[in-house]
């Protein structure tokens, strides 16, 4: 087995007219972890994916997936990936468990083996109780679930997530991330998921890298890239008689001053995090200063985002092509 | 395990998954079976008075016997573009690009497709001969007769699947397959289908004279009224086999400009 699940250089899609969705990116992805590609609409994330999911073939560049080449052995890579993309409208006419089945024989396991993993795989994604109801009747939450599945059938070393939660309800979303977890952990399946949401690339990525215009502008764990952008942020609003001034002069001593942060008050990145916080506290009050509101704000994918790029990812579709 | 046996295996799988969700669809089989046996039966009280009274109207027991062939070509015609618009359905849908990610061969995924539709032309050939018995019908050609008209339709069944799956694969929508159909219907007009070559005057007839439909309904109607020979059967057996052969080699060019050009 490969230490590497996705090795890509200078991979390029070109589409007609000379844009370039994916304009030379070069990316590894370690076995055994959930790599976070997260980009707004438009980037060129799901040009990639299928591109590494032998979908869509590169203009230049190579792309070893699970071990091969995409272009050179695309029947070996679909053997060893797992792929549900984004919004795959499942055969609304079908049941779950049909739906198992059928992806089991087209990837030539034996029926008796088809109907056992089907039902392994139901149970697993919480689906036991809908397997046989058409997937028309399904909620939203539970297509994905059911999509999930399918990608999962042969058991794959690396499974591709595009989007996966789009267009979700916060609880079904948090319960796909579980499922997502639970695979990574359980099965040590590498997960390639693309997203939009910079919460869900926190919470489920141990690495993440950003893709903005065909382009990777950062690439690391989520922690080394919010520490790219700072420290934590203190900032503290005076009251009864106290100044900013005030706050500014105790605060100043804990790191480097970030001036107009804070109305009414101060701020300053502060090196030591939370313990300093308590320093910071304790400083204020043995000088005399009076506050009214405290708080400790982290950086977030989102300042990466920005840092990066300079706009937020919220709400960005001026990026779409 | 030969290369074969998943192929084999493959194409069950997907030619049964396309005709579950014909038949759980009613818009995707009900046309098909309604509309050629309302125009046949149309046509039936309208016309049956036709054979023997109009000159150029074959010698036949009944209009009914004449009507059998063309409301199967019909009945083919409307399935086959349902057919394709269910493929395109699945382009657009994410099922095609879930079987391209996947292992699965990619000849069975035009062979499922095309399996589906010959099964359901099988299907609509004997129950539109089986209606039509029930209405005092008869098949000429008895069993061998019968036979050959359902060859002619699981052929020209295999024409319009491989039409539909083409139209799909270069227009990736649903719809654009559906618009097509005004198209066949035409097409269907324009032959042998519903009234004898003979009757037809002028540049009507020029055009239906040229129409290959002309020539299937020609070679199956021979079966069921009578007069067919062997060079009769092997006409319609061997146009339909050319139409086939044109459309669903066109449809597999199709599939790999789609999978090497991929969108």
């Amino acid at each position: 087995m490969s230490d590497q699940a996705v090795e890509t250089r200078d991979l390029v899609r070109e589409y007609k007219g000379g844009v370039k969705a994916v304009d030379g990116v070069s990316l590894t992805v370690e076995s055994g972890g959930i790599f976070g590609f997260l980009g707004p609409n438009g980037a060129g994330k799901s040009t990639m994916v299928r591109m590494l999911t032998t979908l869509l073939r590169p203009t230049s560049g190579t792309a070893i997936v699970a071990g091969h080449d995409v272009m050179k052995e695309p029947d070996v890579v679909r053997r060893r990936i797992g792929v549900a993309l984004q919004d795959a409208a499942i055969d609304p006419y079908m049941t779950g468990r049909e739906l198992l089945r059928l992806q089991g024989v087209l990837h030539g396991m034996k029926r008796a083996d088809c109907r056992a993993r089907a039902d392994v795989l139901l149970g697993r994604v919480d689906l036991e109780d809908a397997a046989d109801r058409r997937v028309g009747t399904y909620s939203g939450g539970m297509r994905r679930r059911l999509d999930l599945a399918l990608s999962l059938v042969h058991e794959p070393v690396v499974l591709f997530l595009d989007e996966p939660t789009t267009g979700l309800d916060p609880v079904s979303r948090v319960t796909l991330w579980d499922e997502v977890r639970r695979l990574n952990v359980e099965h040590g399946t590498t997960v390639f998921l693309t997203t939009q949401y910079l919460e869900e690339a926190d919470q489920l990525a141990d690495r993440v890298a950003i893709i903005d215009g065909g382009l990777i502008v950062a690439d690391g764990t989520p922690k080394a890239l919010k520490a790219r952008i700072g420290y934590p942020l203190l900032s503290v609003v005076a009251a009864d008689g106290s100044t900013p001034d005030d706050v500014a002069r105790v605060l100043s001593g804990f790191g480097e001053m970030v001036p107009g942060a804070r109305d009414g008050g101060a701020a300053v990145r502060l090196p030591g995090g939370s313990t300093a916080m308590a320093d910071a506290v304790r400083a204020l009050d043995d000088a005399g200063v009076r506050f009214a509101e405290i708080d400790l704000a982290e950086p977030t994918l989102d300042d990466v985002f920005l840092a990066s790029t300079g706009r937020h990812l919220a709400g960005s579709d001026d990026a779409s092509v | 395990m030969t290369a074969a046996v998943p192929v084999i295996r493959q194409t069950a799988a997907l030619a049964w998954r396309s005709i579950v969700t014909t038949i759980r669809l009613p818009q995707a089989w009900f046309p098909a079976l309604f509309f050629p046996l309302v125009l046949m039966a149309i046509f039936t009280a309208s016309f049956g008075g036709a054979p023997g009274t109009i000159p150029g109207f074959p010698p036949v027991r009944s209009f009914l016997d004449f009507a059998v062939s063309g409301a199967i070509i019909q009945g083919v015609l409307i399935g086959g573009t349902s057919a394709g618009a269910a493929f395109a359905t699945d382009i657009e849908g994410g099922f095609f690009d879930r079987l391209v990610a996947s292992p699965t061969s990619r000849t069975s995924i035009l062979t499922g497709r095309l399996g589906a539709s010959i099964a359901l032309g099988v299907g609509q050939a004997l129950l539109f001969i089986s209606v039509a018995a029930i209405f005092g019908a008869r098949v000429d050609g008895g069993v061998l007769g019968i036979f050959i008209v359902v060859v002619i339709a699981s052929l020209f069944a295999a024409a319009v699947g491989g039409l539909g799956i083409f139209l799909a694969l270069r227009t990736g929508s649903g719809e654009a397959v559906q618009g097509m159909f005004p198209l066949f219907f035409a097409l269907l007009f324009f032959s042998s289908a519903f009234f004898p070559l003979d009757t037809m005057v002028g540049w009507y007839h020029d055009v239906a004279a040229l129409n290959p439909i002309t020539y299937l309904v020609e070679s199956m109607r021979r079966e069921i009224i009578g007069g067919a020979t062997i060079w009769t059967a092997l006409t319609g057996i061997g146009i339909a086999l050319g139409l086939a052969l044109i459309t669903v080699g066109a449809s597999a060019l199709a599939l790999r400009r789609r999978l090497r050009v991929a969108a």
